[in-house]
């Protein structure tokens, strides 16, 4: 039985965040991978949309000189065909600050010969940024 | 049951949601059906943790109260036994100014029975606050005007 490409993907991923070698994720990357992370853009520059292999790595790079990734649990797992999708807890290190962050995300991913041809990721971005910045942002409660 | 039954399933709760049809979906969910959206409560009173028929009932009938219009888009579904995934997006129309909020929800399902049984829901929670409150929120952090949006 062939291994899911996303087995493959997972582990280049955290070899590049973690140890930044980046040459077997690159082999996993479609040359034209459409790849977004939705949350605040102007907080985290790594977020948004990019296009393209090296642009992708450009922004692991970017994620790589910001966060080291301390644990990850997979709540959730789809695998389709070429396809999968997963809620994770993630357990980071901001390195900047040496500070702990705790992150829920779900992500996307279509694959196309074994290589990435799409990914979107959905982050809990509230919670990411009072964690971020140290302190609960208080605004006004919602009308229900 | 197979995937693609299960998917077919999920599609249709959200073709009946989005529609504003709210016993419709409710009828397609299991009686004891637990809902979990990671969100700041304290803004968004009506999310966060709902269990059964009743809460779910209250909750959408909030959401419905607020947005005249409600539409969706479904760019990616993954299916595997029991459990869907669907990356949402959706568009709704605000009741009190007309404004039209777009965001994006990570819905996981897990059916049984043929009902949905669980829903969890992962959201970029940031923007959806500014979209709700009309504030932008990243000034009022990074010490610009905190002008409304």
């Amino acid at each position: 039985m062939t291994e899911h490409s996303l087995w493959r993907f997972s582990r280049a991923f955290h070899r590049a965040i973690n140890e930044r070698q980046f040459a077997d994720l690159e082999a996993l990357l479609d040359e034209d991978v459409d790849w977004a992370i939705y949350g605040p853009i102007d907080l985290f520059p790594f977020f948004g949309s990019r296009r393209g292999k090296a642009a992708v790595i450009e922004v692991i790079r970017q994620i790589a000189d910001n966060v080291r990734v301390r644990r990850f649990d997979r709540e959730s797992i789809m695998l389709g065909t070429d396809s999968a999708s997963s809620m994770m807890r993630y357990s980071l290190t901001a390195l900047d600050s040496n500070k702990p962050i705790s992150l829920r995300i779900a992500h996307f991913a279509q694959f196309k010969a074994g290589r990435l041809t799409n990914f979107r990721v959905l982050v809990d971005s509230f919670d990411l940024v009072e964690q971020t910045v140290g302190y609960p942002i208080h605004l006004p409660r919602m009308a229900v | 049951m197979s995937a693609d039954l299960h998917r077919q399933q999920v599609l249709k709760f959200l073709e009946v949601f989005y529609s504003g049809d709210i016993e419709g979906a409710l009828a397609r969910c299991a009686e004891d059906i637990e809902f979990l959206a990671n969100a700041p409560v304290d803004i968004l009173p009506h999310m966060g943790h709902r269990r059964g028929k009743a809460a779910m009932r209250e909750m959408w009938t909030t959401v419905n109260a607020r947005y005249s219009e409600m539409r969706y888009e479904v760019p990616i579904l993954v299916a595997e036994g029991d459990k869907v995934a669907a990356h949402i997006r959706v568009f709704f129309r605000k009741r009190s100014n007309d404004r039209v909020m777009q965001f994006d929800i990570a819905g996981f399902y897990t059916l049984r029975d043929g009902r949905i049984a669980e829903i969890r829901e992962i959201i970029d929670t940031f923007d959806l606050v500014q979209q709700v409150l009309e504030r932008d929120v990243t000034a009022v952090l990074t010490g610009g005007e905190p002008d409304g949006i």
